[in-house]
């Protein structure tokens, strides 16, 4: 048995108090992976901060900004909103990787980028759609651009206090498709070898790249490659993801593995959203 | 330490309310404390699937569910799919077409077929992989688990 306090919070004055003053606080969403992690000694938590149904923090709509899609929306939720699948259908598709159906039951958007894996298969698709993370604390509000939110494998921006309380897809839309391309092991229920986020944006693409660093990151060699440079051969533009990245060897992959299946896949995703 | 909270919830149409551990995760509450020993322990990290309940009506994973999570909520397990003393269009499909050896992974799989289901009343051949694949049975019985799950949409 575990041994922690379990706070089921009333409203986000509540968490941010305890997350701010108490030591070894963790708040909990979805729990896919607190509670893995807290099993296999990751993380220490002394207090649970349970945020899950506060009902501000359950918010998934379309406004004037754009796409906001709340703390403790699943991704279940998400892979499911036709807004979402309407104008950003590469996080759809991100989403719907993730885990099995039950776990996307319990498993949030701001759950995968907190935990700050690199192989989030969510991190890759926001990033491509220049999405922006809503902190809230004690201390009030920061807006951090998704690009600028990790830091290093499970590391993020958030300082002590303070939570993701939303992510927004903003406005204007990226006027092309799409697209999320994962390696793994298996066909499902696995983390990504590689995962490769395309989008194209009138008729430039950007391009980020999952598990092959130490936080996800965009690929902007090939981007200018192909934005500025005009190059027509896309598997020489997808070469160049190697300035991009540096992947380690793991039970997944070795790193040349990963270098050979990011350019494979940076090249596929940009064959179809430019319909090559 | 070991602290305790008060929770209220129903479990297979019934309402109860007990003393939980905080420390203690779904699965482990349902089995020990509930006695309903159907739903099963795996892997336990999230994996395997063969622990899946349903919370308000969506399936998960009872054990990377707190049993303090369910206040107020609505669990339905293995143990309350009969009717009667009578066994559902699943169970009955499970039987028909063989589709276990061992039966461990059974529960769960069921489980996680009655939600496919209730979201697609004719699921294809791919409908049911992707909704089954979160749940592994390690006998292998996957082609008769599908056989039964598309039997059953057509009861």
């Amino acid at each position: 048995m575990l041994n922690y306090s379990y706070v089921k919070c009333k409203d986000l004055t509540q968490a941010y108090d305890l997350l701010e003053k108490e030591e070894q606080v963790y708040p909990l969403a979805g729990g896919t992976d607190l509670i893995v992690g807290m099993r296999g000694g990751k993380f220490a938590a002394k207090i649970i901060v349970d945020i899950k149904d506060l009902p501000e923090l359950k918010i998934l709509e379309e406004n004037d900004q754009g796409i906001v899609i709340g703390a403790a929306v699943t991704l279940n939720e998400i892979a499911t909103f036709k807004p979402i699948i309407d104008h950003a259908l590469v996080l759809a598709e991100g989403a719907h990787t993730v885990g099995s159906y039950p776990i996307r039951n319990r498993a949030t958007l701001a759950g995968n980028i907190c935990n700050a894996s690199p192989a989030a298969d969510t991190a890759a698709p926001l990033m491509v759609l220049n999405a922006q993370v809503k902190i809230t604390g004690s201390h009030g509000k920061r807006t951090v651009s998704i690009n600028e939110f990790f830091v290093g494998p499970g590391q993020n921006v958030l300082k002590k206090g303070e939570l993701v309380e939303s992510v927004l897809i903003p406005r204007p839309y990226p006027n092309g498709t799409g697209v999320y391309l994962k390696a793994s092991r298996t066909g499902s229920v696995d983390l990504a070898t590689v995962g490769v986020a395309v989008q194209s944006w009138d008729n430039k693409v950007q391009v980020a790249v999952g598990a092959v660093a130490a936080t996800p990151v965009r690929a902007i060699s090939v981007e200018k490659a192909v934005n500025e440079n005009g190059e027509k051969d896309l598997a020489r533009a997808a070469s160049l993801a190697r300035d991009d990245i540096s992947p380690i060897t793991d039970l997944r992959g070795s790193r040349e593995y990963r270098y050979h299946m990011a350019e494979v896949l940076i090249r596929r995703g940009i064959e179809k959203v430019m319909e090559v | 330490m070991s602290e305790k909270m008060a929770i209220s919830f129903t479990v297979n149409g019934n309402r109860e309310t007990r003393e939980v551990e905080v420390g203690h995760t779904l699965l482990k509450f349902i089995r020990d404390e509930l006695h309903l020993t159907g739903t099963k322990s795996g892997c336990e990290i999230g994996e395997c699937g063969a622990c899946t309940v349903m919370l308000d009506g969506k399936p998960v994973n009872s054990c990377l569910v707190l049993a303090v999570e369910i206040d107020g909520k609505e669990l339905l397990t293995i143990e309350g799919l009969t009717e009667n003393g009578e066994l559902d269009r699943i169970q009955k499909a499970f039987i028909d077409h063989a589709a276990f050896q061992c039966g461990y992974c059974t529960p769960g799989m069921i489980m996680s077929a009655r939600a496919l289901l209730e979201r697609t009343a004719n699921p294809t051949d791919e409908d049911i992989n992707q909704a089954l694949s979160g749940n592994l049975c390690r006998c292998g019985a996957y082609q008769e688990i599908r056989e039964a799950v598309k039997a059953a949409s057509k009861k």
